[in-house]
């Protein structure tokens, strides 16, 4: 196992590139290379495969924003840098859930990441109340908000896709499903 | 209504970079004059940035969901999954602790156990330490290491002898009996008694039993008177009152005591233990019983006990004697039948007998 590991392990430089580049190999290459690391660690630590998982995958975004802000910079190697994101993480989540965290908590830090995850848990609330505005908002609002502004469809397309009779239209339900997003959005 | 959609897509166009330059010129100038215009552009910024992000989060969750689904993480996690057994388990999470209450545990067993032994009588603790030591062979041979010179008699060697020990005559031709470690490894052998010194040569030794016995070869040698003494067969009693001559120095020295044990060192049954005080040069020497019987021989003596000195049974001289060939006894080694010494007093005894015992010199 330990061989199959390492093999399909990328190099530090070869996900950082491959990050930068969007490159879909190197995060799938990177996300199972690391995953069995993070899942010993969660599976042992009072955790379970979904516990893993969650961890795991706010650990790669984190890592993801790094990288992509540009300040990345390199201190320690990439295996440790993950780890540690996870124990932080982690460890978060335990003593939000008051469980028994007496045997983590005692270790320091392998690399502090406590500035990268102060920014991380800023953009998660964020992102946790796009997602629940954009739930509440319902369909087609939903889709339309979407398409054209995180798929980048034009407004043709979109007209398209939902049979509007013409772009015009689709602007003005596009708008109105905008204020209500963001009424949803600030609201929450 | 119509107003705010224009606008909101003017926005839009603008943040995009969309506007044609005479129109985001016209544009700005309206931002800097509206504050409300200009506060909504960046409030509409913002937030479209946070969609983007949000969304490009999304989709890379996605991918990492893809990429969670191609592995087999039940199967690992099965592997990694701590041992389902709770004694295991506990073992795991406390094995320092574990460690550490084990190692005070057995600190303590061993402190109250030396303790223990420290106050307890001293025969118990004796016998301790005979265990300990039976590894190492703590009899003490009583090889006298000579280191005053030598005999001064003409017909001795001219060398220094390299170690000494006692023995006593078997039989009226020059048979004699001595411990097999005396002179084991010697080159030349020489007996010595009254200052007269004899080249003896050996005619038969068992190393088990500790026996060595020696002929006179020496030309000057004149048969013996009878022996006043015999061998005596059967055991001897413990309490016995025994006594020993020996040649710890160049002279007779006699030592008195009594059998303390039937057995030997370590329980061998071919010795006894006597409470005589011996020292290097006693080895080989008889144990005369109170009639003038010899019961035993001296062997050795133990390290670490005070007055134990152990014998090889007179029982086992006489096989060794019986071992030994009638060819090369020559004349049938005899005893008297009736033992002239009995009734006399210790020092007529030893009177008689020094004449019949030998010191034992060797050369190597």
């Amino acid at each position: 196992m330990s061989n199959k590991l390492s093999s399909s392990v990328p190099t530090d430089r070869e996900v950082v590139l491959g990050i930068l580049n969007n490159s879909e190999d190197a995060l799938n290459r990177l996300y199972t290379g690391y995953f069995p690391m993070i899942l010993q660690f969660i599976i042992n630590n009072n955790g379970d495969e979904d516990d893993a998982k969650d961890v795991y995958q706010e650990a790669i975004i984190v890592l993801y924003n790094k990288i992509r802000s540009g300040d990345f910079e390199l201190s320690s190697k990439l295996k440790t840098y993950i780890y540690s994101v996870c124990r932080r993480i982690w460890l978060k989540k335990l003593s939000q859930q008051s469980k028994k965290t007496t045997n983590l908590s005692e270790l320091d830090d392998v690399v502090a990441v406590e500035v990268d995850l102060e920014h991380h848990e800023e953009k998660e609330l964020q992102f946790e109340k796009m997602g629940s505005a954009l739930v509440n908002l319902g369909e087609p609002c939903k889709t339309i908000i979407q398409d054209f502004y995180i798929n980048n469809l034009s407004m043709q397309d979109i007209c398209e896709k939902f049979g509007y009779t013409n772009t015009d239209n689709v602007k003005t339900q596009k708008y109105k499903c905008l204020q209500r997003l963001k009424k949803l959005f600030f609201q929450s | 209504m119509r107003n705010d959609i224009e606008l909101d897509a003017m926005i839009e166009d603008y943040l995009q970079g969309n506007l044609s330059a005479a129109e985001a010129e016209a544009f700005e100038q309206l931002r800097t004059n509206d504050p409300v215009v200009d506060h909504k552009v960046v409030a509409h910024k913002a937030f479209l940035e946070t969609l983007k992000q949000y969304g490009r989060v999304m989709s890379l969750k996605q991918q990492m969901d893809h990429a969670h689904a191609q592995m087999d993480v039940e199967a690992m996690a099965d592997q990694m999954r701590p041992h389902p057994s709770f004694i295991i388990n506990l073992w795991r999470k406390n094995k320092s602790a574990v460690a550490i209450a084990a190692s005070f545990l057995l600190l303590t067993i061993f402190s109250v156990y030396s303790i223990n032994h420290n106050t307890k009588q001293n025969g118990t603790y004796e016998v301790m330490r005979r265990e300990i030591t039976n590894i190492k062979n703590n009899q003490n041979k009583l090889v006298r290491t000579l280191n005053s010179s030598g005999t001064k008699s003409d017909k001795g060697p001219s060398s220094v002898a390299k170690f000494g020990g006692s023995g006593f005559a078997l039989t009226a031709n020059g048979y004699l009996c001595t411990n097999y470690h005396v002179i084991r490894d010697a080159d030349s052998i020489y007996v010595q008694k009254n200052g007269e010194s004899f080249k003896v040569k050996v005619a038969y030794f068992d190393a088990q039993y500790d026996i060595a016995i020696l002929k006179i070869i020496d030309n000057s040698f004149t048969p013996l008177s009878n022996l006043p003494y015999k061998l005596k067969r059967n055991g001897i009693g413990m309490g016995e009152d025994v006594y020993t001559l020996g040649f710890p120095k160049d002279d007779a020295v006699l030592g008195e005591g009594y059998v303390s044990s039937k057995t030997g060192h370590n329980g061998d049954t071919t010795q006894y233990q006597v409470s005589i005080p011996i020292n290097p040069g006693n080895s080989g020497g008889a144990v005369f019983d109170n009639y003038g019987n010899i019961v035993g021989m001296i062997t050795a003596k133990e390290n670490q006990v005070e007055g134990a000195a152990f014998a090889v049974k007179s029982k086992h001289i006489l096989e060794a004697l019986n071992a030994i060939p009638s060819d090369s006894l020559g004349k049938k080694v005899a005893f008297s039948k009736k033992n002239p010494l009995q009734g006399l007093n210790r020092t007529k005894q030893i009177d008689k007998i020094q004449d019949f015992v030998y010191m034992i010199k060797v050369y190597n």
